[in-house]
């Protein structure tokens, strides 16, 4: 099944993959900047908001939870068609779904931090909103962290999802090489080669973010 | 290379709930339930002579379209103060324009849910030798089952499914196969769906059974040898119901995530509810309905889903164990 | 009639030698008790007996049969040695009832009625006849060590090892399970305990051997080491539990 000629095949347009592995990678961080940027308030909505605030926000997570990545694409691209640009309708998507995702992390993160953290903030004269700004959330911040690690794996497998919506990312690419005509012998060459690239990202960025806990963890087991 | 998956996220992806004590939710469920069902009936197991045209819908399209019309005009000449009616009336044409896709529908979460359960068993049947290789295997085993596990968990599921379809000569086999595709048994690509979310799932219920294994006190394996147990009749007996029953908040993130993820078998040519809603978005170009109609037999699965994964999760508790977990 | 003999048993975790050299022999009926400091040994040295911890060199026989030997089947030889755990260790996902029948019916291959009716037997014996369906959760320390021991000893076994079965206990609810031991005890069950419960080794104990960093130190009948210990370390111990409250 593997051959010598399709693996030079691969070889040659070895460029061409590797732009599709910086789309890839360029994508998750804008969808994992996005998710930060809107679930990390919406997290804080969902343990201390009230009301409809936070009746509009469970709802949408929801939504966005239940729904299947490659159908929030779709329906931003083709029913609300927010951009022409099928990388800020990807971002926008998996974006979304991370919020959503990363609210969930927030809250749990929030709610762990025992209430005496409150309780002794508020007894050296601090604000509620002071409280959480600088005793909550930072404990908290530090208890996400391996919560984060899960979504960055999560959302850099799924920017491979945005082939759905012709996006030229490594997944795509990968398949445009051996659907060229003559080329389908070279089809698991391909993908050999791509599902390495996507092991080496994921297994690379988790063994990173790994140390990066570490060095931020505070001893006596904060971190667990 | 530990794989060490945290606590916290595997809390997060059970996380969609839905509030049981509303009951426009609840009966909106049973709607549906209700009407899957009588449409797989008719359209599967009843003679042709006795059903409804399976390409039919039960409820005529027509009338919603008028109705959308005429609401549509009267709000047109109320002006301003029509906006509320034009709603009403926008909300008519969507049922009607989403109505003639409902059988097909049915027939794609059929698949959806063949696809899903299948995965999920078949993968359990992986899951839990993979598991207890990496907790009480050798070095070898060990290093196996972990290689298994983070290979299939650091690579996307739509190329693993690529693989499968067109760089191994699958189909080829399976088409092979006598039966296969004729009746209820499903068509090739199906079979080879199944197989991809087997490994697949396999990969992640290894993970949460493991962590499920590990939470269980080493006391009791110790006790169960000392009664005599055998290793593999203590991990069997002792060991396993205790774990199984820790690893079933995973299991219930881990419906929801095939329920979600079983639409990527549309990209190899699997007839499931993703497939045909965009097919039929395609071809009648009402992108609007379809998709939104498919968000919401996703959301009606994955909801279900997580419903009786909470039933499951409650009638297997036992005190100490389960349900409200202590300690 | 001898029935478990001890003899130069030598055990290390990587540099730290926990046993070196224990010897000591055991009666039919006979119940000893293990004391000394923590880290002296006795754990270790009672986990060697049947096998959830491997000695290094010397040997053990339990009525005649060589508990090393590759040829003994250490499932079987388990049998013959019940034990009991000072953090009880009962299976967390069955009933009280199940926990005893559990061994009866997957080791000794008892069928199922039967195995509930002798497991009824055991609890009844224990006096916890009416907990037969409770879970652990549910059961105080103290029955849960009562249901601990009714499940050793449904296996029939010629020897049972007490673990420190009621250091983990609230003091309240140490006597019932003392009581337990001590009406065993009575109807003439071989006893190997590790315990500084000093009102059970002083009315039931036939002999103590006192351990200090992995050795017998000093062995005999309790009102010869309680009035007049030989050793200092020995004194020394036994002079800091009374004034422990113990």
């Amino acid at each position: 099944m593997l051959q010598a000629g399709d693996w030079a095949f691969v070889l040659d347009n070895f460029d061409y993959l590797l732009t599709g592995a910086a789309v890839t990678v360029g994508l998750t961080l804008t969808s994992l900047l996005l998710g930060f940027l809107l679930g990390f308030p919406a997290g804080a909505v969902e343990v201390y908001g009230e009301g409809i605030a936070q009746r509009i926000v469970s709802v949408s997570g929801v939504v966005l939870r239940g729904t299947p990545i490659v159908v929030i694409m779709l329906v931003l691209f083709f029913v609300v068609s927010i951009s022409k640009s099928a990388f800020v309708t990807a971002t926008v998507g998996l974006g979304l779904r991370s919020a959503a995702y990363q609210s969930q992390i927030f809250r749990g993160a929030l709610q762990s931090v025992d209430e005496g953290q409150m309780e002794a903030a508020r007894a050296v004269g601090m604000s509620r909103f002071e409280a959480i700004r600088h005793v909550v959330v930072p404990q908290a911040l530090r208890r996400s962290m391996p919560g984060f690690q899960n979504e960055f794996t999560i959302v850099l497998k799924d920017t491979s999802i945005a082939f759905a919506i012709g996006l030229a990312e490594l997944l795509t690419r990968g398949y445009d090489l051996f659907t060229q005509s003559g080329r389908s012998t070279a089809v698991l060459e391909v993908f050999v080669a791509i599902s390495a690239v996507y092991f080496v990202l994921t297994f690379g960025t988790n063994r990173a973010l790994d140390r990066l806990s570490e060095y931020y963890a505070i001893p006596s087991g904060e971190s667990s | 290379m530990s794989a060490e998956e945290p606590s916290v996220a595997d809390e997060v992806r059970t996380t969609v709930t839905v509030d049981t004590d509303r009951p426009w939710a609840l009966a909106g469920l049973v709607a549906f339930w209700g009407w899957l069902l009588l449409r797989w009936t008719n359209d599967f197991l009843l003679p042709d002579g006795l059903a409804f045209p399976s390409d039919q819908s039960f409820v005529p399209a027509a009338p919603f379209a008028t109705a959308a019309e005429s609401l549509g005009a009267t709000a047109a000449s109320l002006g301003v103060a029509g906006a509320p009616l034009d709603v009403v009336a926008g909300l008519l044409g969507f049922v009607a324009g989403a109505i003639p896709s409902l059988p097909s529908l049915a027939r794609g979460a059929w698949l959806t849910i063949v696809l899903t359960v299948a995965g999920i068993a078949f993968g359990f049947v992986l899951a839990v030798p993979l598991s207890v290789a990496r907790v009480y295997g050798g070095r070898g085993l060990r290093w196996l089952s972990l290689s298994y596990t983070e290979l299939i968990r650091g690579t996307p599921l739509l190329a693993q499914l690529f693989v499968l379809y067109f760089g191994l000569p699958l189909t080829q086999i399976i088409r092979e196969v006598p039966g296969v595709g004729v009746g209820f048994v499903p068509a090739t690509a199906v079979w080879v769906a199944i197989i991809g979310f087997t490994l697949n799932s396999a990969a992640y219920q290894a993970e949460y059974i493991r962590s499920a294994l590990e939470s269980v006190d080493a006391g009791q394996l110790t006790a169960a040898r000392s009664i005599g147990l055998s290793k593999v009749d203590g991990i069997r007996y002792v060991v396993l119901p205790q774990g199984l029953r820790y690893a079933i908040p995973g299991w219930s993130n881990e419906l929801v995530y095939l329920i979600k993820y079983s639409s990527l078998a549309a990209f190899i040519t699997v007839r499931e509810l993703f497939f045909q809603a965009e097919s039929i978005a395609n071809d009648t170009f009402r992108y609007t309905e379809l998709f939104v109609l498919a968000a919401l037999f996703y959301l009606a699965l994955v909801v279900s889903a997580s419903l009786l994964m909470n039933l499951v999760e409650d009638r297997t508790a036992i005190p100490g164990i389960g349900g409200k977990r202590q300690a | 009639m001898t029935l478990l003999r001890v003899e130069d048993v030598h055990k290390s975790y990587g540099d730290e030698e926990v046993l070196k050299g224990v010897s000591f022999e055991m009666d039919r009926g006979d119940v000893d008790v293990l004391m000394g400091p923590s880290g002296s040994g006795k754990s270790t040295m009672l986990r060697c007996i049947n096998r959830l911890t491997e000695i290094d060199s010397g040997g053990i026989w339990l009525d005649g049969t060589p508990v090393y030997d590759p040829e003994t089947d250490v499932n079987e030889l388990r049998q013959d040695v019940g034990m009991v755990f000072q953090d009880f260790n009962l299976f967390a996902h069955l009933t009280a009832l199940e926990n005893i029948t559990l061994g009866l019916k997957r080791v000794l291959g008892v069928p199922e009625a039967e195995a509930t009716e002798r497991a009824a037997d055991h609890l009844a014996q224990v006096g916890l006849a009416a907990q037969a369906d409770s879970y652990p959760a549910e059961l105080s320390g103290g029955q849960q060590q009562r249901v601990g021991i009714a499940r050793a000893l449904a296996m029939e076994p010629k020897l049972m090892l007490f673990d420190e079965p009621t250091s983990a206990l609230d003091p309240e609810l140490v006597g019932e399970v003392v009581e337990v031991m001590r009406d065993l005890a009575e109807r003439g069950m071989t006893m190997l305990v590790v315990s500084h419960e000093m009102g059970f080794a002083r009315s039931a104990a036939d002999d103590i051997h006192f351990l200090d960093s992995g050795r017998i130190v000093e062995s005999g009948p309790p009102e010869q080491l309680f009035q007049r210990p030989e050793h200092d370390r020995t004194s020394e111990f036994l002079t800091g539990l009374q004034s422990n409250g113990h």
